[in-house]
């Protein structure tokens, strides 16, 4: 369906209609009431789909490792100007789509573009327009940063001036002149991002940038994502912890044994896995009983009780009314917990639905 | 194929010499070809009888070329053998691919880059070494001797080109490690065979003592780059028959010089190509 604004050639009154391309569509103008006819062109549309609105198109691509199925049939689009999720258990086929994606690995069938460039028949294009972070990203033991940064632009073709403003950029300057092979793993991470930038691409693809780090390296690297979303650039980024996403991604897809399972934005995604907290609340005296106040709160689903402990499983919203409630009845609460399901559980979950 | 750009090619292969310089590898090459001019010339000089401390070049190089011949081999798939699988490995190599740049001019930028590190050591060490011979000794045979340089620089490339197509499939580094010691080995199991051929077909171990082998014995150096290199090598000096325990071996027709240049080349080019479509269908 593409949408048109029209202007109206009695009254001048500018209005949208709706059509699928090629379509003949009666018009009214619904101030002066005048008909006519419009007709949907057919090519403009499919090249405006192709070049300007999606920085990554995957189209039907698989992968196999011998026996193994890594990619099976995967389609996706990657809208320009978004940061979508890429998400998955561990071994779902998210290195797998991403290493396709910049022509690391052959495929056994499917299309891939970047910013409307094929990986295979314009590969230069292609990786000229990205940026790319490997999941293990390393670098040349023997050489400092600095060297590393003006080989790399100098291989990418940009002026090896940038790799000072770069490293300093990702807070590397104080290890300018020390070899990569001395750094901690975060900081390898954080000259895998500075080198990410090298040519100012519009697309990035990050593989699992945050993985195996501790909380200050991925603070850094999520305010460099939002910052690079911001100037204008398309993020995809794969992460097998929900949490890392959840407030960072406008679009998520799911993955699982190299099929999509889920793409939508986060908040849709919540509501199709159902994934709702669990509440372990301590309560001195409880004795293994539900109170009855908590079966009528909106919102609650499963209640139950072990000994001194209420189990509570219920949409995120109730669970301060929940709390409330239990103190205004005059209960004491030792203890509050809160289990958000595993990303990992939400796929048992789906997949079990599935089958 | 479109045209390489030569940009990320001359990236590449600084980025392969200044690691030679960086650990200094460079400098320890050189100084290895010249001692081991000077040794082999000092050799040489005591042979000769006539109170000379230091051979001439022609003797000096029919010495030192067995040693030269195992030597520089070893030399070019150290500097080759993981060249690709040890970044593939590492990672490195994924940062590298996924830029704008070519699959072929990775390759092309490592043999250029670590074919100079054996250029400018040979150079060098065997020019130095050359000079101090010729400074002493005399400049007697130094077109040949020049033409041996040009020669061992060949060598290099073969073996530097037979080691970057291991790299290039073998998917670790463990295993490339493995195919560079088949190919270093390769000349000594190939011997073997045709030396077992030899002694199948009727010939005795006397008459491989006294050179009285069929042609065909001969000309089968042209399957093992490293005698291949030294039979060029005895041509290069204008010597086409090889004197050993009171016998005289003429080398057959068919080995002339031009022969042996495009069976060099061979070595050198078909391993490149075959390491360019093992590295071009590579999953990384």
């Amino acid at each position: 369906m593409n949408t048109k604004t029209i202007m109206c050639p009695q009254c001048k009154t500018k209005f949208t209609i709706q059509g699928n391309s090629g379509e003949k569509i009666q018009v009214v103008c619904p101030s002066c009431g005048v008909k006519g006819v419009f007709t949907f062109s057919i090519d403009q549309t499919k090249s405006t789909i192709t070049h300007d609105s999606y920085a990554v198109e995957i189209n039907d691509l698989t992968k196999k490792f011998k026996d193994l199925v890594a990619v099976n049939n995967l389609s996706l689009n990657v809208k320009k100007g978004e940061i979508f999720g890429l998400l998955g258990p561990n071994g779902a086929g998210k290195s797998t789509t991403i290493k396709s994606i910049l022509g690391l690995i052959h495929t056994n069938s499917g299309e891939i573009k970047i910013n409307g460039f094929d990986i295979i028949k314009k590969g230069i294009e292609a990786r000229a327009s990205v940026g790319y972070l490997p999941e293990r990203v390393a670098f040349y033991d023997n050489l400092t940063p600095l060297q590393t940064m003006n080989f790399l632009s100098e291989l990418w073709g940009v002026d090896k001036s940038v790799s000072k403003p770069l490293i300093k950029e990702v807070g590397l300057e104080g290890a300018m002149n020390r070899k990569v092979g001395t750094f901690s793993k975060g900081m390898v991470q954080l000259l895998g991002v500075a080198q990410v930038m090298i040519g100012n691409p519009p697309v990035y693809i990050l593989d699992e940038p945050m993985g195996g780090l501790d909380a200050r390296w991925v603070k850094i690297i999520r305010e460099k994502i939002k910052i690079l979303n911001k100037q204008g650039a398309t993020i995809l980024f794969s992460s097998h912890i929900l949490s890392e996403v959840e407030n960072l991604c406008h679009r998520v897809a799911i993955i699982n044994k190299g099929k999509l399972i889920a793409e939508d934005t986060v908040a849709n995604l919540n509501k199709y896995l159902q994934i709702k907290p669990r509440l372990e609340i301590s309560i001195p005296g409880l004795n293994g009983e539900v109170p009855d106040i908590i079966k009528n709160i909106e919102g609650v689903e499963i209640a139950n009780a072990k000994n001194d402990t209420l189990f509570i499983t219920c949409e995120s919203y109730a669970k301060s009314k929940i709390i409330a409630i239990l103190q205004n009845s005059g209960m004491t609460i030792d203890n509050i917990k809160t289990l958000e399901p595993s990303l990992e559980d939400a796929f048992v979950k789906l997949i079990e639905r599935d089958a | 194929m479109k045209v390489l750009n030569p940009k990320a090619i001359y990236t590449i292969a600084k980025k392969e010499f200044m690691d030679n310089i960086r650990n200094k590898w460079i400098i320890l090459l050189t100084l290895i070809f010249v001692i081991l001019i000077i040794v082999f010339s000092y050799l040489a000089g005591g042979q000769s009888g006539e109170g000379d401390v230091f051979g001439g070049l022609q003797n000096t190089v029919f010495g030192l070329v067995g040693i030269s011949s195992l030597l520089i081999p070893l030399i070019a798939i150290i500097l080759g053998f993981s060249t690709i699988s040890g970044e593939a490995e590492s990672g490195a190599l994924y940062v590298i691919l996924s830029y704008p740049v070519k699959r072929v001019e990775v390759l092309i930028g490592k043999l250029l880059g670590l074919g100079s590190v054996i250029i400018f050591s040979i150079f060098l060490g065997f020019g130095l070494g050359g000079i101090i011979i010729m400074a002493s000794y005399g400049a007697e045979a130094w077109g040949g001797y020049l033409s041996f340089i040009v020669l061992s620089i060949f060598l290099g490339f073969i073996y530097l080109s037979l080691s970057i197509c291991i790299s290039s499939f073998c998917k670790k580094r463990v295993t490339s490690i493995g195919g560079g010691i088949l190919i270093f080995f390769w000349g000594l199991i190939y011997g073997s065979i045709v030396l077992g051929i030899l002694f199948g077909s009727g010939y005795s171990f006397e008459d491989f003592q006294t050179g009285n082998v069929p042609d065909w014995f001969f000309n089968s150096v042209v399957f093992s780059p490293g005698d291949a290199h030294q039979t060029a090598v005895q041509i290069a000096f204008g010597v086409r028959n090889i004197e050993a325990m009171g016998f005289s071996i003429e080398i057959p027709e068919f080995l002339s010089m031009e022969m042996l240049l495009i069976v060099h080349f061979i070595w050198f080019i078909i391993p490149l190509i075959l390491a360019y479509f093992f590295f071009k269908r590579r999953d990384l």
